[in-house]
């Protein structure tokens, strides 16, 4: 019997050590494969040059440029209801209308990423008056930006509800006001809530469809809001479905370098978490 | 704690008993004219046995910190006890005054015999009273003792009123009367602590 | 100046509240007045047409078995039942003769005046031990440093931690002892001047000296505040009250002078509860 049970315990371990390799290796290779890829592309003009498809002196300047830009305004949007969302979802309102609200922000999570492109082209870029119709900067913010909201509304709400209750009726008890005692509760929570906002601007960042609806590319540095606009991933796009070798070899260079900046905010998250943030 | 409580009782309900017989034999020495030896016996042993119930219930206080009834039971416990091993003493006392004074048969003992029949009545009353927590009956002790109390003075005034006689019968009386008017008394003060077991009122001080 | 109790001991419980004598001092200044709180969580009635004075600066306790609404009963004294999600109580609580609940009344303000002590000690984490005394007022805006210096070192006098404390007040509040953590939010409760002080079973996560210690700053504090403390532990109400009440099933069931209660109760329920029959 003992033996039959030592013999299991063996096989399952077996198992699962297969299972991790299974799926760490494609994530590896992914990584491996980009990187070698990738790294050939990167010159100074690459850095430097806007995106062309003509000649050979294309590069990711006004991607990196229009990426920045567009995630700015998404955030913009995003990162102050998404926040307050979680906190009414939190602190506030009834266990039915948080339930609610939380279900509604978690379908909202869901939803393809080229509806909310659909939505937004149909609502902006086509039914809004000219000038500020048509592929905009102003178009892509804010479709990433609905995005960006129940994201950030769900990690918010789920890191306030890790803080303690005992703190909040500390606080009350104190005879705080309840907004000052929820900035309290906050300050506590608030590796997790940057955290979540960080997770949900690499989310968007990384986002591709809606913003073939909305910001459509441009060969140009940034024109205003109200034009169309690049970023790396329609630079991803364009350039890895052209066919020609060279501007392929560039694709391979932006998604490098987006895989860089993927580590880099992962690692950025790990110091978030790490150091305590002192505050009254 | 309640095998505690338990052996208190038992422990006072012996007392009671000897104490009963200790007196019992003193007055029986007295009318019969006999030693009373066995009285000593027990009034020592009466005493032992109050020095094992207060040292049990300082034990119970200090281990369990009863509270309520069970508080005023031990309370009630080292004032009964110690009624009880007065009992016992004041018998030896009176089986003393025999020995002192040698030979009474011409004394008139009628009179004392028969209060020492009331203070019996007394100790039966209080006994009973402890062992069924009667209230009631601790209730009829003190009227009783009002008599004994009118007995033993008024055969100090008579005594007094003589002037001659037999001093060693006169001293006699007096002295085991004497010695049953505090019977009685501790009789009382029993009756009181059953009384404060019960409801936890005790008598105004007057 | 006592009064007897009149008879053996009742056999069933008291139908209302106001069947439930109160003792005399109590009735002549009290601080705190319940008058026929009824509380609710949800459909179910935790407490039962409750009322009682509290005497000014004396130690009241309340005991009773578990889910007697001995501490449901105290949370409605600073408005804390209410912020449960579907909480609901009747009737009033006065403080210095004024309804807390009434329509005209600022929850907040109240709640500075009747401070509370909870159960488990829960000092803010990532702040220093200065800056825990004196959160109530930091958290209400006050800047002065001068004066939040003041504050806290007086406030931890008070609570008789200050000689272990001095030299480390920035550190972590989380880095001193349970018993010391206790003691901190004791001082953080002081420091914004309430006039009564509640505790919810204060002792119960500490071991024997830390409690002791405690026992005796509630017994000082009590010259200046009214204090009530909940607690399950017979023996602290005993050690520390001047005044227990007896709480049975969401009802005040006995509610006297301390040492009177524990030597002649007057509820057989009292009775039983405290010698140990039940509970």
């Amino acid at each position: 019997m003992n033996v039959r049970r030592r013999i299991m315990d063996r096989m399952w371990l077996g198992f699962a050590l297969v299972a991790v390799v299974l799926a760490l290796l494609p994530l590896a290779s992914i990584i491996y494969y980009v990187t070698v890829r990738g790294i050939a592309a990167i010159s100074l003009s690459f850095l430097t040059h806007n995106f062309n498809q003509v000649g050979t002196n294309g590069g990711i300047a006004n991607a990196l440029e229009g990426t920045f830009l567009v995630v700015l305004l998404s955030s913009a949007i995003g990162i102050p209801i998404g926040l307050l969302s979680g906190v009414y979802i939190s602190e506030y309102g009834t266990q039915r209308i948080a339930d609610s609200v939380r279900f509604l922000a978690d379908v909202l999570v869901g939803i393809p990423s080229i509806v909310t492109g659909i939505l937004v082209y149909s609502a902006v870029v086509v039914s809004f008056p000219a000038p500020y119709n048509g592929y905009t900067a102003f178009a892509a913010g804010v479709a990433l930006g609905l995005m960006e909201i129940p994201i950030v509304a769900n990690t918010t709400s789920e890191a306030l509800r890790l803080v303690p209750n005992s703190l909040r009726e500390a606080s009350t008890a104190l005879g705080v006001r309840k907004w000052r005692t929820i900035i309290l509760i906050m300050a506590n929570a608030i590796g997790g809530i940057l955290t979540g906002i960080l997770l949900a601007t690499s989310r968007v960042a990384g986002e591709t469809a809606p913003l073939l609806l909305t910001a459509l590319g441009s060969t140009q540095t940034f024109q205003g809001w109200f034009n169309s606009i690049e970023t790396m991933t329609l630079f991803i796009f364009q350039n890895g479905t052209s066919g020609t070798p060279y501007l392929v070899q560039q694709a391979w260079g932006a998604s490098f370098i987006l895989l860089v900046t993927v580590l880099g905010i992962n690692v950025a998250i790990r110091l978030v978490t790490r150091k305590r943030i002192v505050f009254v | 704690m309640d095998l505690g409580l338990d052996r208190l009782n038992a422990l006072l309900l012996d007392m009671a008993a000897l104490s009963q017989q200790a007196v019992s034999a003193s007055i029986d020495a007295y009318s019969k004219g006999s030693k009373g030896n066995e009285v000593r016996e027990m009034s020592h042993r009466l005493r032992a046995l109050h020095r094992q119930v207060s040292d049990l219930s300082m034990e119970m206080i200090a281990r369990y910190q009863p509270v309520a009834s069970d508080l005023r039971f031990l309370k009630a416990c080292m004032e009964i006890s110690y009624g009880f091993f007065r009992y016992g003493r004041y018998a030896l006392d009176i089986t003393n005054v025999l020995d002192m004074f040698g030979d009474l048969s011409k004394c008139d003992k009628k009179f004392v015999v028969e209060t020492a029949k009331k203070t019996q009545e007394m100790i039966r009353m209080s006994v009973e009273a402890f062992a069924r927590r009667d209230v009631e009956m601790a209730h009829k002790i003190p009227e009783m003792d009002d008599i004994v109390d009118e007995s033993y003075r008024k055969n100090l005034r008579q005594t007094i009123a003589k002037k001659g006689g037999d001093v060693q019968c006169a001293l006699s009386s007096a002295l085991i009367l004497r010695y049953l008017e505090r019977i009685a008394d501790h009789a009382s003060y029993i009756g009181e602590s059953v009384e404060y077991i019960a409801t936890g009122i005790e008598p105004k001080l007057d | 100046m006592y009064n007897t109790p009149q008879g053996v001991s009742v056999e069933t419980e008291p139908e209302s509240s106001s069947d439930v004598i109160l003792p005399l001092e109590a009735q002549r200044s009290p601080i705190v007045e319940v008058k026929q709180l009824n509380a609710w969580y949800g459909s179910q009635q935790v407490l039962k047409d409750v009322s009682m004075k509290f005497a000014r600066n004396h130690v009241t306790a309340i005991i009773g078995p578990s889910g007697c609404g001995k501490s449901t009963l105290v949370r409605c004294v600073n408005r804390l039942h209410e912020l449960v999600p579907n909480a609901t109580l009747t009737g009033s609580v006065m403080l210095e003769g004024v309804d807390i609940y009434g329509k005209q009344i600022d929850a907040v303000d109240v709640r500075r005046r009747i401070g509370m002590v909870f159960q488990k000690p829960n000092p803010f984490p990532n702040m220093s031990i200065r800056d825990n005394v004196v959160a109530g007022l930091k958290l209400a805006g006050v800047r002065d440093k001068k004066k939040l210096d003041v504050v806290a070192k007086n406030a931890l006098q008070q609570a008789f931690l200050w000689d272990e404390v001095k030299d480390k007040l920035e550190n972590s509040g989380a880095s001193i002892s349970g018993g010391q953590q206790q003691r901190l939010c004791i001082a953080r409760a002081l420091a914004v001047e309430p006039e009564v002080i509640l505790m919810d079973e204060p002792c119960s996560a500490l071991d024997p000296t830390a409690t002791a210690k405690i026992e005796e700053l509630v017994i000082k504090l009590s010259d200046t505040y009214t204090v009530i403390i909940v607690t399950h532990n017979m023996q602290q109400a005993s050690r520390v009250a001047d005044y227990t009440a007896f709480m049975y099933l969401g009802k005040l069931i006995e509610y006297d002078e301390t040492a009177k209660m524990f030597e002649t109760p007057r509820e057989e329920l009292t009775e039983r509860y405290i010698t140990g029959k039940f509970g």
